[in-house]
């Protein structure tokens, strides 16, 4: 009897501990990192926020800021049609580097002075954002009404995308999201690679390549960062693999080599690319991004 | 109803419990961040990074890689407002394992007190921002630094 009594306390019990650890909703996780105190040296656990090496990754606005400046045409066919939006609520990894393409495609309509063409990014965003919990950084301050308001104002627009992107990059790191923040950003960076690669292909503008070559130039870091979640979701191996081929393409040019090998830093306007060089890449990053998207 | 004013009760207190696992509001990810990036007013914000420091017996470093892009002047704003003891920032064009890296930048020169600090870096390719911690006599305390990325 005295057994019975106690059942439906202790399911009581683990049912809200249970609410609140659960990872699939944001807005219900704790802050953890709130603390400023006096620890005890044995309970510290080795996480990445412990480790002595960390990389703080650029945003989506600032890479098609920088290719905007390259002076690549818009082109309406590149982004990735919002249709495919419903598509993505299947996995964490597809939410999320879903996410970061289209934050990309998000920006890349901006700076292109697409006015539509950004609403209906911005609304593609949301909808795979809120199939990651992140409603609460797009419903805040007024900001649909805002956008609105200034959809022909592209600095408004700017420092409206950026604090969602603050907001967002706050969410993730209360619910301890550190590798879906990370995944994010590889979305956005393989959209962008394709971007400048399509445009680059179609225009065979010298500064277009060298926005394409500078991008790249990311690879290192965006596999640092991969690596160091790797176990976190199971997609993440296979896009590891790839990413390894944009990389060893891009090391492979010869002129990037020889400045490498003379330790300096390169000048990406200056390097001279071989079109079987540029195909190698050129084919990595199309596999690489129709994997993400399809 | 005794047994169900029993079981309420004892939902009340873990609830209770729980609620008190969420630590304090010293270090508020969210406050620290947008007052960072409040400081990098005229560039725009660009990303944004909460470092967790801890104190131990010996003096650490603690450093996070930054990729930049070469043509592009930025801020750095740094929110060291949630550290119980001061930390110096440096800034280096090579990470903490490479020999002959040139410091861009310390903190310093800007007083190691001073809980807002920022810099201007351009024509780098990335930096890596190393958060020089002091030793401590007992125990290990815990903090964080936070930093924002703003461009032009």
């Amino acid at each position: 009897m005295r057994m019975k009594s106690l059942i439906v306390p202790v399911a009581l019990f683990f049912m809200v501990l249970i609410s609140c650890n659960g990872s699939s909703d944001v807005q219900k996780e704790s802050d953890e990192v709130n603390d400023s105190t006096l620890v005890d040296s044995d309970s510290i656990n080795v996480s990445e926020e412990d480790s002595d090496v960390s990389y703080n990754l650029p945003s989506a606005l600032q890479i098609a800021y920088v290719f905007g400046k390259s002076g690549a045409i818009y082109n309406s066919t590149l982004p990735n049609n919002v249709k495919n939006a419903v598509n993505y609520d299947i996995s964490d990894y597809k939410r999320a580097t879903n996410f970061g393409v289209y934050s990309t495609d998000l920006a890349y309509c901006l700076f292109n002075k697409k006015h539509q063409e950004t609403k209906d990014y911005l609304k593609a965003t949301k909808e795979v954002g809120a199939f990651l919990g992140l409603n609460q950084a797009f419903e805040s301050d007024n900001f649909a009404q805002r956008f609105e308001k200034n959809i022909s104002n592209e600095d408004s627009l700017v420092k409206i995308v950026s604090s969602i992107e603050l907001k967002t990059d706050l969410l993730f790191e209360q619910n301890k999201q550190k590798h879906i923040a990370v995944l994010t950003f590889v979305g956005a960076w393989v959209e962008s690679l394709y971007l400048a690669n399509e445009a680059y292909s179609k225009e065979k503008n010298k500064k277009i390549l060298a926005s394409l070559l500078e991008q790249l130039s990311f690879s290192e870091i965006v596999l640092k960062a991969l690596n160091y979640h790797k176990t976190s979701e199971p997609e993440i191996g296979a896009l590891i693999s790839e990413i390894e081929k944009i990389k060893s393409g891009y090391e492979a040019i010869a002129s990037l080599k020889a400045v490498n090998e003379k330790n300096e830093e390169p000048d990406f306007e200056a390097l001279s690319v071989s079109e079987d060089e540029l195909k190698i890449i050129s084919q990595s990053i199309q596999l690489v991004r129709q994997n993400i998207v399809k | 109803m005794k047994k169900l004013s029993k079981h309420l009760l004892f939902f009340s207190i873990v609830v209770s419990f729980l609620s008190f696992q969420t630590g304090d509001v010293l270090c508020d990810p969210k406050v620290l961040k947008e007052k960072a990036k409040d400081m990098l007013d005229p560039y725009k914000y660009d990303s944004s990074e909460l470092t967790r420091i801890i104190y131990k017996k010996k003096e650490s470093v603690k450093e996070v890689e930054v990729p930049l892009f070469i043509g592009e002047k930025y801020r750095f704003c740094f929110n060291m407002e949630a550290l119980p003891k001061a930390v110096e920032i440096q800034i280096y064009n090579k990470d903490k394992d490479s020999k002959n890296r040139k410091l861009l930048f310390s903190s310093k020169s800007a007083g190691l007190d001073k809980k807002e600090i920022q810099c201007e870096i351009s024509k780098s390719r990335h930096v890596f921002v190393d958060y020089v911690v002091p030793p401590v006599e007992t125990g290990s305390y815990m903090g964080c630094a936070v930093f924002a990325v703003g461009y032009k």
